[in-house]
Formats: C-alpha cells, structure tokens, sequence
C-alpha cells in the first residue's frame, strides 16, 4: 500500500501531480522537521511556521525536485533555505533569551527534567553553525555524508565540525550555574560500554 | 608527563574518530582506541558522555492545529488556487462581498467600516445634493476614500500581518494609483516579504509603475537578492517586458551562479538575448 511506498516514490506522484501523496510526506517529516527547527530557534511557533514553510515549498518547487536525488536530502535543502530567509526577514532583536525559555522539558523525573532545561540552555548558547552540525547529526538521524552534501563541504569537516561543536558544548555547559559534568563523569570512567555504539 | 603527551596527541586523532565512535560506526578495534583514549581524557569523555546525554532532550510534538493547517494549505492548493499564473482572480475574491463581511471581522475592521462609510456618504451624498456644492464634495470624498485606502494598504502590507492580510494590502494598493508612499510599502515587499505568494502579488501591482527609475531599481535590486525560483522567472518576465536593460548584469551573474535552478538560468539567458 502506498504507506509502504518509499520517500522518493512519494515525492514523484507530488510531482506527477498527485497532491495527497504529500500528505504522507508530511505525516513521516512534520515531527523531525519540527524538532530540527525547535532544537535550533527554541520558539515553537516559528518551528511549526517553518514546517509549513518546508511543505509549501515543496509543493512549490515539486518540479524541480529529480527522482534520483534522495527526498530527505532535499527536503533538508529546503529546510535549511527556508529558515535562512526567516533570519533575513526576521527582526534582530528577538534574539533567544536563556532566561525566557519556554519549557522544553521532558515529563519524567525532577532531576532529568532539570538536567535537559540545563542542555537545553547550553544547546541555545552554542553558535548558529555549530548547533545546526550537533542537531543535524545528533537528532536528525542524518548520516555525515548526508550532512557534508548539505552543508556542501568534505565529509571530514564535518566530523571535525561535529567535535568541535561538541567540544564548545561541553565549555558552555560546564559553566552553567547549577552544572557540574567533571565532578560525576570522571568518577565514572570505567563505566563504558565495550560497545562502539552509543545510540 | 609522557602519558599526557601521548594523550593530547591522541586529541587531534579524536576530530575523525570521535564522531564516528558516537554514531557506532567504528569496527571494534577501532571502537577500542577511542575508548583508551577516553578512559585517560577527561575532556573527550566529557563530550562523549554530553552526546549521550543530549539524547534527555525530548522529542516534542507539534500541535494538533498544525496538521489542520497543513491540509487547509494542500486543499486550496488543490483547488487550483495556486496554480494561476495571475493574481487577478486572487484580487476579484478580496473584492467581493463576501470578503468584505468575512474582512470586517479582522483587526482592521475600523479602516473597513470608515471606508464603507464613506462609501454610503458618496452615494447618498449625490441623491441629496446634486447642486453647486456637488463637485466639490465629491472631491473632498475622493481625497478622503483615498487616503483611507492608503492607510489600509500600508497597515496591511505590514511585516506583521498574516500573509492573507499582506495579500490584501497589495489588493488595496491597486485602488491608490502611483501613491508614493504604497508603491514605497510595495517595493518593500517585494523585496523582503517572507511569502511567495504576496511578493508574487506585489510585483504584479507594480509592474505598472516599472518605468519608474525607482521602481524599476528596486525590480532589478530583488532579482538579485531573490531565491524563489518561481519569483526569479516572474522578475525576469517583468523586467523583459519593461525592456529594462540595467537589468542584464544581474541576469548575466544570475545565470553563472552555481546554486541557481536550472529553468531560472534558462529564462536568464534568453532575458539577456531578448534585452540585449
């Protein structure tokens, strides 16, 4: 059935013409686009603005979509685009208050809801660049090559740009009030898994 | 001392092997190394261990409306509503009855009725008095309807404004021809409006002031700042019908632009041969 169908097989029946097609699209993309954008202006109502953005632009652009090109990838294209010409057209003094924040927080215990407003702030205060490269590839789920292809670099850099962001992270991080990292992970130091994979 | 060494070396290795170690990408024996390595660094095993942490950030989920707005967006679109070339019948619907009762129900209700108002007082003014005072008033309440309407485009064409909203001010800004003040408001949204639809809109109303030299500067100004393919072609067409041929520069840089759709680079080209 046409749940089954693949992104790309979707996005050509769009293309074709096929409208509702784009309805499913939605359905599998609202969600992460919408935790991208969050994760990355922290307001939800420009993320849910943008997230229809993305949609109607490609409804829009349909045509120029081309079937061998993964759909993720240009929707991602289309994504980052769409947030580029909000900050042109947006007012600069709405800039992100840490002290504002609206509650992202997750509903489990105190302590972890605490622990992720805490990431959350640090995530806010890390540049731009740097923040889009952590969230692409920490919450998006897109590989780096995909990555490199978006941001039109060498794999490579954006490992190294994955680093370094995350270095930064740690820095800002460690200077929150209210924050220690060091105190408890050092202790922990044998408590790695022998696992390569943390996800 | 020879242990630290060795460890900040192993740092500079972390920039590749890092990353991949996160993603669960490295084979074992790899997988290993940067586990000594993190076993003896407290740095990287801070950032390792902040990587796994990220994961506390929850998922959110949009609201419920926004799904409802998707589908009030693909269902006028399946409408055919975006499929005209022309905003004329975009501008009929916004002139129409209904649309007026349906507009009186917005912010800008008081503009609206003061224009309603105005518009009985003309009509009934010319039942009344159809003498020596008729011509003079007539003026008075041409002025006035006037710059009732301008007030109206420009609060509308606003940033503010919802789209629609800003889709409406350039409808009313056809009704005060050459107001320099609206054509102002309108090359500034075609310049910087976050919509396509309504910088469409816009460069269709002003099309008619393109021998303008400002507005025929402010055309040029946004084909080389636009990104929209759909509003790079519209542009283009414009520009070529108005025979502006300041605009060839830009057309010559829009057409060796890496990034630029294939079908805006052919309409470019043919632009700078038809102008050329």
């Amino acid at each position: 059935m046409t749940t089954t169908m693949s992104d790309e097989e979707l996005m050509a029946q769009v293309r074709s013409g096929v409208g509702e097609m784009l309805g499913l699209l939605f359905k599998r993309y609202q969600a992460p686009l919408f935790n991208f954008y969050l994760k990355l202006t922290g307001d939800r109502t420009v993320s849910e603005d943008l997230v229809q953005e993305v949609f109607l632009r490609v409804l829009k652009y349909r045509q120029t979509y081309r079937t061998e090109t993964p759909f993720r990838a240009w929707m991602y294209q289309i994504a980052r685009n769409a947030r580029v010409d909000y900050l042109r057209r947006k007012k600069p003094e709405t800039s992100w208050d840490p002290e504002m924040s609206p509650a992202v927080m997750p509903m489990d215990t105190a302590q972890q809801s605490q622990e992720s407003a805490l990431l959350h702030r640090a995530l806010m205060l890390l540049p731009e660049d740097k923040r889009e490269v952590l969230v692409l590839s920490r919450f998006q789920d897109l590989k780096y090559e995909e990555i490199a292809q978006l941001l039109g670099c060498e794999v490579g850099t954006v490992k190294t740009r994955v680093h370094r962001a995350l270095q930064e992270l740690r820095e800002i991080y460690q200077q929150l009030p209210g924050r220690a990292l060091r105190g408890k992970s050092s202790e922990g130091a044998g408590a790695w898994p022998g696992s390569g994979s943390l996800q | 001392m020879a242990r630290l060494r060795e460890s900040a070396m192993k740092c500079e290795e972390m920039d590749e092997l890092l990353p991949d170690y996160l993603k669960g990408k490295l084979n074992s024996d790899r997988a290993a190394r940067v586990e000594e390595h993190i076993s003896q660094c407290s740095q990287c095993r801070d950032e390792a261990e902040l990587w796994k942490k990220l994961a506390l950030l929850p998922e959110e989920r949009p609201s419920e409306s926004s799904r409802a707005r998707f589908q009030a967006m693909l269902e006028s679109y399946q409408e055919g509503r975006w499929e005209k070339q022309s905003l004329a019948a975009e501008r009929q619907k916004f002139l129409g009855l209904g649309d007026l009762v349906r507009w009186l129900r917005t912010p800008s209700l008081s503009a609206g009725w003061a224009c309603v108002l105005l518009l009985a007082g003309f009509f009934g003014g010319r039942y009344i008095d159809r003498d020596t005072t008729r011509d003079r008033q007539l003026a008075a309440l041409q002025q006035e309807l006037h710059q009732t309407s301008q007030l109206v485009a420009i609060s509308l064409l606003r940033p503010q404004s919802s789209a629609s909203e800003r889709l409406q001010g350039v409808s009313w800004s056809t009704r005060v021809e050459g107001d320099p003040q609206v054509l102002d408001a309108l090359q500034q949204t075609l310049r910087y409006d976050g919509s396509v639809d309504v910088r469409l809109a816009a460069l269709d109303a002003l099309k008619a002031y393109g021998q303008r030299p400002d507005v025929s500067r402010s055309m040029v100004d946004a084909l080389g700042a636009e990104e929209s393919p759909l509003v790079q072609v519209a542009l283009i067409d414009v520009l070529v019908e108005l025979r502006n041929t300041n605009a060839i520069e830009t057309l010559r840089r829009l057409e060796n632009a890496p990034d630029v759709n294939p079908s805006v680079r052919k309409r470019a080209d043919l632009g700078i041969r038809q102008l050329s």
